[in-house]
């Protein structure tokens, strides 16, 4: 079936536009249509859109948390709980910053909140469990599928894993949750400011001191 | 630019978050600066050690898992509406009057009588100064919305700011961004399901693009046709194997979809990455828990058509 007919709102002010213009325009608004669409019909309650969105952020948001907390059970308590809290929340949402800085704000909270209360409790053995209760180094499972790799050096990458894990509990919650946004999930330091609620100056800082003490307790990779 | 200086800053010159000035500055420093140059080494080696460790993926089977819970306890979850529940929408209420054909036609209606007087308000200065050589008779373009209406004392000339709803026919080849990106659109909101089943069979044509693809996965997820569901999950056959997107979506049409001929053909799908620990998992929880009896049984016989695995 060839023919495809559309009616498109066109707003005019009594003058007649030039075609191509308008044929950019509409090209412009349906690439930014999706978002800001499905938040809105989130914000009048609509699930539906609301779990479209969640799809385009939840596999780095249970990463980011997957690696913070170290635990499938963990990870998947503050994957429930920030988007729960964003479902809830999502009609205060102004448009005023991204929406994937507006979740990871969320998300970034609930992880620093984790790992406050780890350290009270001083479990910060790199050891974690999984969802069976088995334990095992979150860090050294990443596993080298390329063919021809070597077995020899994946086992030195799985002890090298071991010991940036044993580092990071040396960090303190926000220096080790700069460090995490920065090296593991990439993200600009700007970015990580407005997550975190600070200054850009302020994370550049943490990341220099995060940087330092990981250095510190690698010593030999110097 | 000194030493402490530089020491300060290596770390945000190899995460590359120096402005470009600076970051020339401790080129140059470090080019004669011995000092400095072993530090930037060192960073850089602890650098790269740290990234042949990266961040573990979370599993296909986590991920689902995840998306499950947080649907079920989304099924109980209020939202705090506070003192928004008061405030008008309006960009919200424009959304809602693209989307309903009842308010459509309301508008269109709106539009005859607003064209109506708009045409008297015209007519009664035909010919005169203030005419406005864009106008088209309603015949042309159907007045969608009169904005609003001034005089000026002066002149005596009428300004009506109005908006157009105008039928467009757009033509190409499906290799037309244009054309593209009308079926992408139609694929994901329009509400006649025949013109989103037109729109997935000619998108089903290029499944390598990317924004296709993700479209043809919007629709097997949230389309409320069966029939566009289906053309969606076979388009994306060829992917299941090599993009988890696509795997982790043809899972959750096996788990979830109420249609039990999409369910089956899911299964279908699947068979090239039955081996996979989280497909069989799935297959598993079917075959023991599932309220159909032929997904039940076909679970059942594809499990054990699989090799044992230790």
């Amino acid at each position: 079936m060839p023919a495809e007919t559309l009616i498109l709102t066109v707003g005019a002010n009594g003058s007649t536009s030039n075609p191509a213009r308008r044929g950019h325009m509409v090209s412009q608004s349906l690439s930014r249509v999706d978002d800001s669409q499905l938040i809105r019909a989130a914000q009048r309650g609509d699930r539906v859109a609301f779990e479209e969105l969640v799809r385009q952020y939840d596999r780095a948001v249970l990463r980011l948390a997957l690696h913070l907390a170290g635990s499938e059970a963990d990870a998947q308590d503050i994957y429930q709980e920030a988007f729960l809290k964003a479902y809830r929340n999502i009609g205060s949402f102004r448009f005023e910053c991204s929406f994937y800085t507006w979740v990871y704000r969320i998300v970034t909270n609930l992880c620093l909140d984790h790992l406050r209360k780890k350290q009270v409790r001083k479990e910060d053995a790199p050891v974690t469990v999984d969802s069976n209760g088995e334990e095992f180094d979150l860090l050294g499972q990443v596993s080298d599928d390329r063919p021809g790799a070597d077995p020899e050096r994946d086992l030195m990458r799985r002890e090298l894993g071991g010991r940036i894990a044993r580092a990071m509990t040396k960090l303190t919650p926000r220096e080790r949750m700069v460090f995490e946004l920065k090296h593991f999930q990439g993200l600009k330091l700007r970015t990580i400011g407005e997550m975190l609620n600070t200054t850009e100056e302020t994370a550049k800082n943490t990341l220099f001191r995060a940087t330092q003490k990981m250095r510190g307790s690698l010593g030999d990779m110097r | 630019m000194n030493c402490d200086w530089v020491k300060q800053n290596v770390a945000l010159y190899v995460y590359e978050e120096l402005p470009d000035d600076q970051r020339h500055e401790l080129e140059r420093h470090v080019e004669r600066c011995e000092s400095c140059s072993v530090e930037l080494g060192a960073f850089r080696a602890f650098h790269s050690a740290m990234r042949t460790v990266p961040a573990p993926e979370p599993t296909p089977n986590l991920l689902a898992s995840s998306r499950m819970r947080l649907s079920e306890a989304l099924e109980d979850a209020e939202q705090h509406r506070g003192w928004s529940r008061f405030t008008f929408d309006f960009a919200g209420w424009l959304h809602q009057a693209r989307l309903a054909p009842a308010l459509v036609l309301a508008l269109i209606m709106v539009g005859f009588v607003g064209g109506g007087i708009a045409g008297w308000q015209v007519t009664r200065n035909a010919g005169g100064p203030g005419r406005d050589d864009g106008f088209k008779q309603p015949a042309e373009a159907s007045i969608a919305a009169i904005r609003g209406i001034t005089q000026d004392p002066a002149s005596n000339s009428v300004r009506i700011r109005y908006d157009t709803l105008q039928p467009q026919t757009a033509t190409g080849s499906l290799e037309d961004p244009k054309i593209q990106q009308l079926l992408l659109y139609a694929a994901r909101n329009n509400y006649n399901s025949g013109v989103r089943m037109d729109s997935v069979n000619l998108l089903t044509q290029r499944p390598e693009d990317e924004k296709v693809r993700q479209a043809l996965i919007f629709s097997l997820r949230y389309d409320n046709n069966p029939g566009v569901r289906l053309k969606a999950l076979e388009s994306l056959r060829g992917y299941v194997k090599t993009d988890t997107q696509v795997r982790d979506a043809v899972l959750e049409a096996l788990v979830r979809d109420s249609n039990a001929g999409v369910r089956s053909n899911a299964i279908t799908l699947l068979q090239p990455v039955m081996a996979d620990g989280s497909v069989r998992q799935v297959l598993q929880h079917l075959a023991d828990t599932d309220k159909n009896q032929f997904i039940r049984s076909e679970s059942r016989r594809v499990l054990d058509s699989l090799p044992e695995i230790d």
